[in-house]
């Protein structure tokens, strides 16, 4: 009884770098929608999972300005309709893993119909983000049920002691907000330890997924896997004993963040459909906290 | 709407309660009138009489959001009697995520932070952030988790150190109609709840459901602020009233009938706390558009605590517990809306078990620990 990946669609690089990351939502998520033979107002759920967007916004959900510019049941509630929900989810680099997982329970319980999940990022304003090492990227999934066949097996993430015995608190990621000097300022510090610190997480994770699932690391066709950087893929790689071959590279994928494990599934699946194999996707952030999902 | 009814067949067969509640409550008060006196400009407005509000309670640096949502989730266990190593899942949902003073942090997630503080380390951990129907929002997760079966108890938290705000607000409101009117209204505060599977059915959450009428989804915006620390916040606030009290009384109805359940079988509604006579307009055009009224008057703390965003339901559920008005066997109804425009309901009825959390705090009190 598995949660289906219907559509993936992203945008990242050159093209979009004066794009802000509400736009860059918006863009995804229609793709998405469409390539998934739907329209907006089939979507039941809407998770935002993005951390980086205009302005720094604290409130309203960026999921509910996305759902009224891609007109997902935004009007008023009527006797012949079923609504929307939007929200944001925020788990770092994790957040599509976690809104995937979020949205897998309503799915399973028969809730919604039709997911969307969108994340994106890009510099929130020059002043408030000097230095910002993300570049502007957005990746968007639309997420279906089917009582039987390919899709999500499982999904599990890793627990709050994770990374307890490590002597940085964050997992050797940290991004703040803070006001000095008459302003605010983002600050995102990623330390050289992070990668190795959210391979091991991620390595444990997925591997326990496997084994629970009686697969081989040789079994996996796919692994879509964020953060998108060399160092994280090639300890990731090396820890599962996976092929790198086998583990979707995008172009441009070096600057992406949160929308890293869309970008990596479209590497896979140009057409936005992702081929009915062993699919291992695997997200790491700071903390470290990691999730692995079995698709299959 | 988003709805789900337990119990609901064998994709969901658990029924999930509400087993604890906490909460956590920065020791100084602010009146009305003292925040009123800092305005920069002549206001000329009567706060006060306008929301219903005589004071709130607000963090001098003492407390930010981390703290606030560690000691609310601290609070919640003492009075389960559950230990942090029984925790499954543990959602932050604040808006607001202060450490170390003023500092936002985006990376790692607040939850993560509140999970290794109490000492659950099993958990599993995220953050939602839905404006003030985060911690709702939380446990419409919770109760899905539950009633899958994936997860045994989950401790959804929040923490709001939300007043400065309302500092900023003060330097600029000059009316009556000033958009930043609603910043005046915030409070700070902890809350934290315990979703856990029901071992029988004689309580429990009947029904979670929510929806987004995003048509209204740029009403109240906050963000940063340009040139002092902390946030500012620009609310329509009519215009949010008037949306509220169109739409809310068809999605109230529509919950209401999936779950089985009239109007005048419901014991308490708690409304987010925004203002008293928001309040009661509210739940006098919903009794009189759905024709019956429930039992009890709404429930209103704003008087006391202000608008504590995201964590207004459980400060009332803790505040109506401590007092002996939530009893075993009575149906409450935490009726949700926020910046989105999200509309929410959470339907349940309350248990021996957690009516007697009051009676473990009641110990704790007079041991002079509570």
């Amino acid at each position: 009884m598995p949660t289906t990946i219907d559509s993936v669609a992203a945008a990242s690089a050159d093209r979009w770098r004066r794009r802000s990351a509400h736009a860059l939502a918006d863009t995804v998520a229609r793709r998405a929608i469409r390539q998934a033979g739907l329209v907006p107002a089939d979507i039941d759920l809407l998770i935002n999972a993005g951390l980086y967007h205009d302005r720094h916004l604290g409130e309203p959900a960026l999921a509910a300005l996305i759902q009224e510019d891609i007109g997902a049941n935004p009007e008023d509630p009527h006797a012949d309709g079923h609504g929307t929900f939007s929200f944001d989810v925020a788990n770092g680099s994790c957040g599509m893993l976690t809104g995937l997982q979020i949205a897998d329970g309503f799915l399973r319980a028969g809730t919604i119909g039709h997911a969307l999940i969108v994340a994106s990022d890009s510099r929130p304003g020059r002043r408030l983000a000097p230095g910002f090492p993300f570049g502007a990227t957005g990746a968007a999934i639309v997420c279906g049920w089917r009582p039987e066949g390919h899709g999500i097996q499982d999904l599990r993430f890793t627990e709050s002691a994770t990374g307890d015995a490590m002597a940085d608190p964050t997992g050797g990621l940290r991004a703040t907000m803070g006001f000095a000097d008459g302003r605010h300022r983002l600050e995102i510090v990623e330390t050289p330890e992070f990668a190795a610190a959210a391979a091991a997480a991620a390595g444990e994770v997925a591997a326990k997924l496997l084994a629970d699932h009686g697969l081989r690391p040789g079994d996996v066709e796919l692994v879509g896997a964020n953060p998108l950087t060399d160092a994280f893929l090639d300890a990731l790689a090396a820890r599962l004993g996976i092929d790198r071959s086998r583990m979707a590279a995008p172009r441009g994928r070096q600057a992406a963040h949160t929308a890293g494990l869309g970008l990596a599934l479209v590497a896979a699946a140009p057409d936005g459909r992702l081929p009915e194999t062993t699919a291992l996707l695997v997200s790491a952030g700071a903390g470290p906290v990691a999730g692995a999902a079995l698709l299959c | 709407m988003l709805t789900e009814r337990s119990p609901d067949g064998d994709r969901a067969p658990f029924v999930a309660r509400i087993a604890g509640v906490g909460r956590s409550l920065p020791p100084t008060h602010l009146t009305t009138d003292a925040l009123m006196a800092t305005t920069r400009h002549h206001t000329h407005i009567d706060l006060e009489r306008l929301t219903g509000i005589h004071e709130r309670r607000v963090s001098v640096g003492d407390e930010d959001s981390l703290s606030l949502a560690v000691g609310a989730a601290r609070d919640c266990l003492a009075r389960s009697g559950r230990r942090p190593e029984e925790i499954d899942l543990v959602v932050s949902c604040s808006i607001t995520k202060y450490r170390d003073g003023l500092v936002q942090w985006v990376e790692p997630p607040m939850s993560l932070e509140v999970a290794r503080a109490i000492g659950a380390t099993h958990a599993t951990t995220f953050d939602v952030s839905n404006a003030c129907a985060g911690t709702l929002t939380g446990v419409l997760i919770a109760n899905n988790w539950v009633r899958r079966g994936a997860i045994r108890r989950a401790l959804v938290v929040s923490g709001e150190y939300i007043s400065r705000v309302g500092t900023n607000g003060a330097r600029h409101v000059r009316t009556i109609m000033s958009r930043e009117l609603a910043s005046l209204t915030l409070g700070d505060a902890g809350g934290a709840v315990l979703v856990e599977r029901a071992e029988d059915t004689d309580g429990g959450i009947d029904l979670v459901g929510f929806t987004t009428v995003a048509d209204h989804s740029r009403l109240c915006l906050a963000y940063p602020a340009r040139a002092h620390a902390g946030a500012r916040m620009f609310t329509k606030a009519r215009a949010i009233h008037q949306a509220a009290i169109a739409d809310t009384p068809t999605l109230l109805r529509e919950a209401m009938d999936a779950a089985g359940v009239h109007i005048d079988e419901i014991d308490h509604v708690i409304p987010h706390q925004t203002s008293a006579r928001a309040i009661r307009t509210g739940m006098r055009e919903t009794t009189a558009a759905l024709g019956a009224a429930p039992r009890n008057p709404a429930v209103v703390t704003v008087d006391r605590y202000g608008n504590t965003a995201s964590t207004t339901h459980v400060v009332a559920l803790v505040e109506e517990l401590d007092a002996g008005r939530l009893r075993a066997g009575d149906r409450v109804a935490l009726v949700a809306l926020a910046s989105g425009l999200e509309i929410g309901v959470a339907l349940f009825t309350v248990d021996e078990g957690l009516e007697a959390c009051r009676a473990h705090h009641d110990r704790l009190g007079r041991r002079g620990l509570g």
